[in-house]
């Protein structure tokens, strides 16, 4: 019974510190609607409190707080750190982007509170080490998004990605939380190290393959894996641009750390004896190919930009499953164990530079959608002319989605193809390969729109100095990563070994 | 001791930016500044040139090397590892001097001045620089994707009329192409040994097993095959050179099609050789396609650029024919002879582009019906032609005339039969001469309002010729740091 102990042994560290100061702001803030001045201060505030906590997680990431000393709910390892940094940064830059626009609305306040309760359910699932943990962390991060997505509430399609996400996302935790009670029925424990043992030693019990299953497809609602992608691009479109990088951004992260610290290490242990076909490997195999081919498939004709970046956002989530494939293939393939380092080095690479990427691409669309109100792909015609740094920050980031070196998305997508090429699985990377060039069609169409065509409209966009600089992090970071991979590299990889230590 | 090879890489690259602003403030001195670091990369490159020749590295080892480390991490290792050899130390020579030729030539010729227009330029013959001197596969991809960028946007944006689909078409078809090449990296790296994968050529060439070498084969020669190009991979190329300002059609012909050689060489001969062998009359029969299809297109090209655009096409056939007669054969003769071919095209192909690109300045069309006694009215520009041509038709006193000799008796020594390869600069001869007959010795059409081009401009074109004929003088500047790169080859393919 490992989740009441936990609560017994947890004590006062840098990750709950960084909670407290999350909550703190996030509870605070709703206080300020009742003044009757609209100004930045409720989003600095914000700011300042995903900055520290930023700093704490950083601190843990480089001096880990001793597991033992840490209760059993939150495991304090490199991988929770990763995804920690991700989705706090992630939410600091949508907090900052959205200070301008947001500031002024009569309920600015609440925005920013349920911004900041969403970055605390994330902070705590990065690290979660119980499913009961894991659960609430994922509907705290769930519940503020379904009203931030219908946040602009006079607009229709703002209302309908709202509905549509709400109902998905409830059906998703449904089938999660029955996933759970599953697992808890097999394994009488809450506590994930137990509940994969207990799955390993049932593993010819069709309920814990049930269970896993069940796991793969909750969690693949948030990871935006076809076929349980429906909600995304109209979501993604409907939703106040800021949001729909946070949902591209961060959300989806935190999908993938969920099934990484279930469904991957569940993988450790549960080899399917019975039926060679019916394996996670194949399962993980099938999903990548499919989401990857479909994204980009559709990709290819969206007349919009922000259903584009949805779809292309859905075929990157393809890639990094890549990784999920060999690692739970290496398994039980001990030859395979090089290979799944490089692989799962490259999935939580690739996570943090898509993050990067596509927060660059949908900031840079939100910038032209705030200027012009429109976001089909004829207003992009010569934005080089018409705001010069977005084109240019966009431009790098479809480059670097594309995959094309010396930028961040390059060194991810490599590291992903080489860990599948030499194996059973190297149909995937060929099809991966395939999928990469294919894309580029769409992406750099974009970049030709942009930079060779004549825009309808001369008119310069105003390019406030506060997004210059988010934008200009962004690029520095795509070439720079880029450039100087090593550090990106070798931190993905410190990560690798945290989940099989649960 | 000196990175001489950073330093050529890293010239360029950081001069880019430098050019930007400059430009950006006035454009006068931005273009001479880009010339001067045009200037000063040359310089280095001339000295590695010389250096290569000086001491020409042994069998299978390069000069001028130069090692550190980029990405190391347990299981992943990237070194910047770069070195020269007489394969590569003449590509690089012509580029660095395509480069200057071009900023001079793009001083006139490129009208709608915007300031990264010098700096794209400089940035492309960076990555070039990088393609031809990196020895580790990473880093080659990474220079090789790094050249489509600058082009892509100097294509699409100082372009002809129909820039945007040529530069659409460029794109989509090079980076097709080179993703699939990267699959044959990415396969041959764990292939040398399990224990220490690497991606260092020095370290692969020689050691990967037979069987495994078929599939990477195919897989590299695509990616090279479009940028050679080889027939049907082709389709992208006469869009992309008429539609290019011709300053930088000059760099597309001359050296990124010698990217293409140089991969096939280096790469899909050099580790691969197995393969190579085992499949050598295929390529060697796409080659002479390629050489033909060239040839006979050209001949009925009713337009200036793409005529020339085609004849590259059909000296580059000469590229794949020669290496690969050399992989039959075993004798070093074939693949010097493409070496050669690969260093004069690119002078050969630049002055065609050059001069089509004054008179399309002047005249205002390139199309041949429209154009005519170009004896009278621009005396200098048609003569510059006539050279040009004559340099194509590989006569003597150009060096052309050398390499295409020593291909094709590279080719005879694997197959008598292929010595009717002949056919193909007898109709390059044909057509380049029906040409000039159309359009500079016919009288000129009324209201044909032109201007000669100016002195300096003639003099830098006629720089052209410089390297073709000193090389018919000393050829063995190119031809002896050639030979142990050819024997090499051969050494590897098994020594016939």
């Amino acid at each position: 019974m490992g989740g009441p102990l936990g609560w017994r042994r947890l004590k006062t560290d840098f990750i709950l510190f960084a909670a407290v100061v999350l909550g703190a702001a996030a509870i605070g803030l709703p206080f300020f609607q009742l003044s009757k001045r609209r100004d930045a201060l409720p989003g600095c505030i914000l700011a300042a409190a995903l900055g520290a906590a930023i700093l704490l997680v950083a601190l843990n990431t480089v001096s880990p707080q001793p597991v033992p000393e840490f209760g059993s709910l939150l495991s304090s390892d490199t991988l929770g750190g990763l995804f920690g940094l991700i989705t706090l940064s992630v939410t600091l830059g949508v907090t900052v982007f959205s200070i301008p626009t947001i500031s002024s609305r009569a309920n600015g306040p609440l925005y920013y509170s349920l911004l900041g309760f969403s970055a605390l359910g994330m902070l705590f699932l990065s690290f979660a080490a119980d499913l009961l943990i894991l659960f609430i962390a994922w509907e705290l991060m769930s519940l503020p998004t379904y009203a931030l997505a219908g946040f602009d509430k006079t607009r229709e399609e703002s209302n309908e990605a709202s509905a549509k996400y709400a109902i998905l996302g409830a059906l998703s935790s449904a089938i999660i939380l029955y996933a759970i009670s599953l697992s808890y029925g097999l394994s009488g424990s809450t506590q994930i190290s137990s509940v994969i043992r207990a799955l390993g030693a049932n593993s010819t019990d069709p309920v814990s393959m049930l269970a896993i299953l069940l796991f793969v497809v909750g969690f693949g609602f948030k990871m935006s894996v076809v076929p349980f992608h429906m909600w995304v691009p109209d979501t993604y479109e409907g939703a106040p641009i800021t949001i729909s990088t946070l949902f591209a951004a961060a959300t989806k992260k935190a999908g993938f750390v969920a099934a990484i610290r279930v469904v991957l290490a569940a993988s450790t242990l549960y080899v399917v004896t019975q039926n060679p076909i019916f394996t996670i490997p194949n399962i993980f195999a099938v999903l990548a190919l499919v989401t990857m081919t479909l994204g980009n498939l559709a990709a290819l004709t969206q007349k919009s930009m922000t259903r584009l970046l949805a779809y292309s956002s859905i075929a990157q989530a393809g890639y990094i499953l890549i990784g999920f494939v060999i690692y739970s293939y290496s398994q039980a393939n001990p030859a395979y164990a090089a290979d799944a380092t490089l692989g799962m080095t490259g999935a939580l690479f690739h996570i943090i530079n898509h993050s990067i990427m596509v927060s660059a691409a949908f900031l840079a669309v939100g910038l032209v959608l705030i200027g012009t109100k429109r976001a089909d792909l004829g207003v992009f015609e010569g934005l080089a002319k018409r705001a010069p740094v977005t084109a240019f920050t966009l431009s790098v980031s479809l480059l670097a989605l594309a995959g094309v070196p010396p930028l961040n998305g390059f060194w991810s997508k490599l590291l992903l193809f080489l860990s599948v090429v030499s194996g059973p699985f190297a149909w995937l990377a060929v099809a991966a390969v395939l999928n990469s060039a294919f894309s580029v069609a769409y992406y750099v169409w974009i970049i030709k729109r942009m930079y060779m065509d004549e825009p309808e409209n001369g008119e310069k966009l105003n390019e406030p100095l506060i997004y210059v600089v988010i934008f200009a992090v962004l690029a520095a970071l795509m070439i720079g990563l880029g450039l100087f991979p090593q550090i990106g590299v070798a931190f993905s990889q410190n990560a690798v070994p945290s989940i099989l230590s649960p | 001791m000196i990175p001489l090879l950073s330093l050529l890489i890293l010239i360029p690259i950081a001069g880019s930016p430098i050019s930007y602003l400059l430009v950006k403030r006035d454009r006068e001195t931005g273009v001479f500044a880009t010339l001067a670091i045009a200037l000063v990369t040359l310089v280095v490159a001339v000295y590695s040139f010389w250096y290569v020749y000086a001491n020409t590295p042994a069998l299978g080892t390069y000069g001028l090397m130069e090692d550190y480390q980029w990405v190391s991490t347990p299981g992943f290792a990237v070194d910047l590892l770069f070195g020269v050899d007489g394969l590569s130390s003449p590509l690089v020579l012509a580029t660095a001097a395509l480069t200057v030729f071009a900023v001079v030539g793009s001083r006139r010729l490129v009208n709608r001045s915007s300031p990264p227009y010098f700096a794209l330029l400089l940035l492309f013959e960076g990555a070039i620089m990088g393609v031809f001197t990196s020895l580790n596969l990473v880093v080659f991809y990474v220079f090789w994707e790094l050249v489509m960028i600058p082009m892509f946007f100097l294509i699409g944006v100082w372009g002809g009329d129909r820039r945007r689909y040529a530069a659409m078409k460029f794109m989509i078809f090079i980076f097709v192409g080179s993703t699939i090449m990267l699959l044959a990296f990415l396969a041959v790296y764990l292939d040398v040994s399990p224990l220490s994968p690497t991606f260092d050529i020095p370290n692969l060439a020689g050691h990967i097993p037979d069987g495994l070498q078929y599939l990477p084969l195919l897989a590299s020669f695509i990616g090279f095959a479009v940028k050679l190009p080889i027939v049907p991979l082709h389709s992208w190329l006469p869009d992309a050179y008429s539609q290019a300002p011709a300053p930088v059609a000059v760099l597309l012909a001359g050296v990124q099609s010698a990217m293409g050689g140089y991969g096939i060489i280096r790469i899909s001969i050099g580790l691969f050789p197995h393969a190579a062998a085992q499949w050598a009359w295929l390529f060697l029969l796409l080659g002479i396609a390629t050489m033909l299809y060239g040839a006979v297109v050209a001949l009925m090209a009713k337009e200036l650029k793409r005529m020339f655009a085609y004849t590259s096409m059909n000296h580059m056939g000469f590229v794949l024919f020669g290496a690969f007669a050399t992989v039959i054969s075993g004798n070093a003769l074939g693949m010097e002879g493409a070496i050669f071919q690969m260093f004069v095209h690119a002078f050969t192909a630049g002055s065609l582009f050059m001069v089509a690109g004054y008179i399309q300045q002047q005249a205002g069309t390139t199309e041949i019906s429209q154009l005519g006694g170009l004896r009278n009215t621009m005396p200098r520009t048609a003569g510059l032609l006539v050279a040009a041509a004559g340099g194509a038709m590989a006569l003597p006193p150009f060096a052309s005339f050398l390499a295409e000799i020593a291909v094709i008796a590279g080719g005879i020594a694997a197959n008598p039969y292929t010595a009717v390869v002949v056919i193909v600069p007898v109709l390059t001869g044909g057509y380049l001469l029906w040409m000039i007959r159309r359009v500079v010795l016919t009288p000129s059409p009324e209201s044909f309002e032109v201007k000669d081009m100016p002195w300096t401009d003639t003099v830098t074109l006629a720089l052209y010729f410089v390297p073709l004929i000193v090389l018919i003088v000393f050829s063995s500047l190119l031809f002896s740091p050639a030979a142990p790169v050819a024997q090499w080859v051969v050494h590897l393919v098994g020594g016939a």
